[in-house]
């Protein structure tokens, strides 16, 4: 079975603050990434391939706190992170803190690709995208009149969501995708602005193998979505595939296990999506909704919030 | 005492008898979990064809200082973290190792420094990379995790937060030894004539872990990275579940090598999650993960890790591992390679 799962940040939605017409719009733009990836899948591309289709479409999407639309730090600037990895090779590619890349997964997949390199941060991250022909933007391509409102919101002491501006309190944007192809590959891929109002060089969970991102063939990949440094700490991504792999629980259990009992000790919230070696998804959250979608070969199609 | 005339002497001898015997039980308390502290201070050691009397004997100085420092810590009642801090922080200082003050150059020359620290207790951690102007980035670790709500701050940023600390930047000039200035010379020439740099010196990192009286595990890892590497590179060491983990549930660990490989394997946790899952002792779970696991792939290097119970796991693939051990049992080791020599 071939399956795609993809996330567009977990959080508080309350439903009054997101109106028929925007709801529709979320809806809207989680269906064009799902189905993108799923299309790859569909034509026996590979899950790699998959993963960076759906985020991609995500991170152009305004709407959603990755690319275009991010949430911006304190001084006002967008700063991008982002990590792809290959279960099949056990490789990996990450950047953070980039503030000029309007696909940051796209340099997270050359970082994994063409550099001998895991992580590149800030100036030498995009030192290496223009080496690799890519175009740089100015970051006022990412500000949007939303976020900038969100972050004076933020600033005057209004707690805001991350993920529907303006509506309080704060909640966790991020995107991502988990899949797995035809010849049973798995992948993920993750891309996030961070926290509304977030300190300068700020790094959370999204970039770090192991804590926001994992895929290895045979056990699982990992999406996560959530308080980026409740994530790190837990190493959450990771959990959930050792779980799998070394007590033989399910995904379903080992997802659950870490979001309502090692995260939630920890004091931390969030969610994440994740696909084992049979193409079984897991999609679950600790917060009050998720933007979410799932589809696989045996026919399911679903988009949900809460 | 044989025969005691008055039942206050007696009372004072049974009192005494307890004291006594209470002191015992604390020490044997003590004896079944010791005060640890391990340290590395890098797996990219140098050949021992090409390592002289008088390198050598410097090298085990500089390890012995910071192995003291922090030890010297646990054993007045000091916090694994305190110890961690102060052994990390002495080779920072010494321009032998590849961290802080002598640490290697990246392409453009300059030292680009990488650090983590993680209380196993929180578990708390704090981690900061591409730092260009701290002079200990442990104590900049540290204070993003005990003064920040964050775990990861990179670059300029960093150094921002280091302001707002307190904390007095140093120019880019203090870091670069001569040595490091050759290294990245040589490095800059084999890369112009397409000749690979040489490995071994890429492994430079330090690191410690240990275990305090009140039974609480810590680790710390601090690095400049790899000679002539492309500026932004993050390696594994301010990663925490690759280059550094600690949790009092199972382990803590700190890892040099080749950072990327151990990013991705996951390095320190998937070695604390075999002994906390798989139940594997930690001996058997870091030589799992460097020998096999990591080997599989490619990847070179080494971990030291410390148990709840004061087991010590010090393991490498690479030929050899600048390591030292002390704890409450009088053992104090300083090595540098395999089995055959030390």
């Amino acid at each position: 079975m071939y399956a795609i799962a993809i996330h567009g940040g977990a959080g508080t939605v309350p439903r009054a603050t997101l109106s028929a017409e925007r709801e529709q719009c979320y809806r809207a733009g989680l269906a064009a990434a799902l189905d993108a990836g799923f299309e790859v899948l569909e034509r026996g591309g590979s899950s790699l391939d998959a993963v960076v289709s759906a985020v991609r479409i995500l991170e152009d999407d305004a709407l959603f706190n990755a690319g275009r639309g991010a949430a911006l730090t304190r001084d006002g600037a967008a700063e991008l992170d982002a990590a792809i990895m290959d279960g099949r090779h056990m490789r990996a590619g990450a950047v953070a803190s980039v503030r000029h890349v309007s696909n940051p997964i796209e340099l997270a997949r050359r970082v994994m690709e063409k550099s001998r390199h895991v992580l590149l941060v800030g100036a030498g991250a995009e030192e290496f995208a223009l080496e690799e022909h890519m175009t740089l933007v100015p970051n006022h391509y990412f500000r949007t009149p939303e976020r900038i409102e969100q972050l004076e919101f933020e600033q005057r002491g209004q707690r805001v969501s991350d993920l529907v501006p303006p509506a309080p309190p704060a909640a966790h944007g991020t995107v991502g995708a988990v899949a797995r192809d035809r010849d049973g590959n798995l992948a993920a891929a993750t891309s996030t602005g961070g926290m509304t109002n977030k300190r300068p060089g700020r790094v959370g969970d999204s970039p770090i193998i192991g804590a926001g991102t994992y895929a290895k063939n045979g056990v699982c990949a990992v999406s996560a979505t959530g308080h980026g440094e409740y994530f790190i700490r837990a190493v959450a991504a990771h959990h959930v595939c050792a779980a799998v792999e070394y007590r033989g629980l399910t995904l379903a259990q080992a997802v659950h296990e870490l979001l309502h009992d090692i995260l939630r000790r920890l004091g931390g919230d969030g969610g994440l999506i994740a696909v084992d070696a049979a193409g079984q998804l897991v999609l679950e959250f600790s917060t009050e909704g998720m933007f979410r979608g799932a589809r696989d070969s045996a026919g399911r199609r679903e988009i949900a919030i809460y | 005492m044989s025969r005691p005339k008055l039942p206050v002497d007696c009372l004072l001898a049974v009192l005494g008898l307890c004291a006594s015997l209470a002191v015992a039980q604390a020490e044997r308390a003590t004896d079944s979990r010791p005060l640890v502290l391990v340290i590395h201070g890098g797996a990219g050691v140098i050949e021992p064809s090409k390592m002289t009397a008088a390198k050598e004997a410097s090298y085990r100085a500089g390890l012995a200082a910071a192995l003291d420092a922090g030890y010297t810590l646990l054993e007045r009642g000091g916090s694994s973290l305190d110890a961690v801090t102060a052994a990390v922080r002495t080779m920072e200082d010494d321009p032998q190792f590849n961290a802080g003050l002598g640490a290697v150059l990246n392409h453009e020359g300059d030292a680009e420094l990488d650090a983590a620290i993680m209380d196993g207790s929180g578990p708390h951690a704090g981690a900061v990379a591409a730092v260009l102007h701290v002079k200990n980035p442990i104590e900049l670790a540290r204070a993003v995790m005990e003064k920040s709500p964050h775990v990861m701050l990179v670059a300029g940023g960093a150094e921002e937060f280091a302001l707002e600390q307190g904390m007095t930047l140093v120019p880019r000039s203090y870091f670069r030894t001569e040595p490091r200035e050759r290294e990245l010379e040589e490095a800059l020439r084999a890369e112009k004539a397409r000749r690979a740099g040489g490995s071994g010196r890429d492994m430079g990192t330090v690191g410690a872990v240990a275990l305090d009286r009140a039974g609480n595990l810590a680790a710390a890892t601090s690095t400049g990275g790899l000679t002539n590497k492309r500026h932004g590179r993050v390696g594994d060491t301010p990663i925490i579940g690759a280059g550094t983990y600690a949790s009092n549930d199972s382990c803590a660990v700190s890892g040099t090598g080749q950072g990327e490989y151990f990013i991705r394997q996951v390095v320190a946790y998937d070695i604390c999650a075999l002994v906390h899952y798989r139940g594997l002792p930690l001996v058997q779970a870091v030589h799992e993960v460097i020998h096999e696991k990591l080997k599989r792939t490619g990847g070179e290097g080494g971990a030291i890790a410390v148990d709840p119970a004061g087991n010590v796991a010090m393991d490498f693939n690479s030929v050899g591992m600048f390591r030292g051990v002390r704890d409450s049992r009088g053992r104090r080791e300083i090595a540098m390679y395999g089995d055959g020599r030390r």
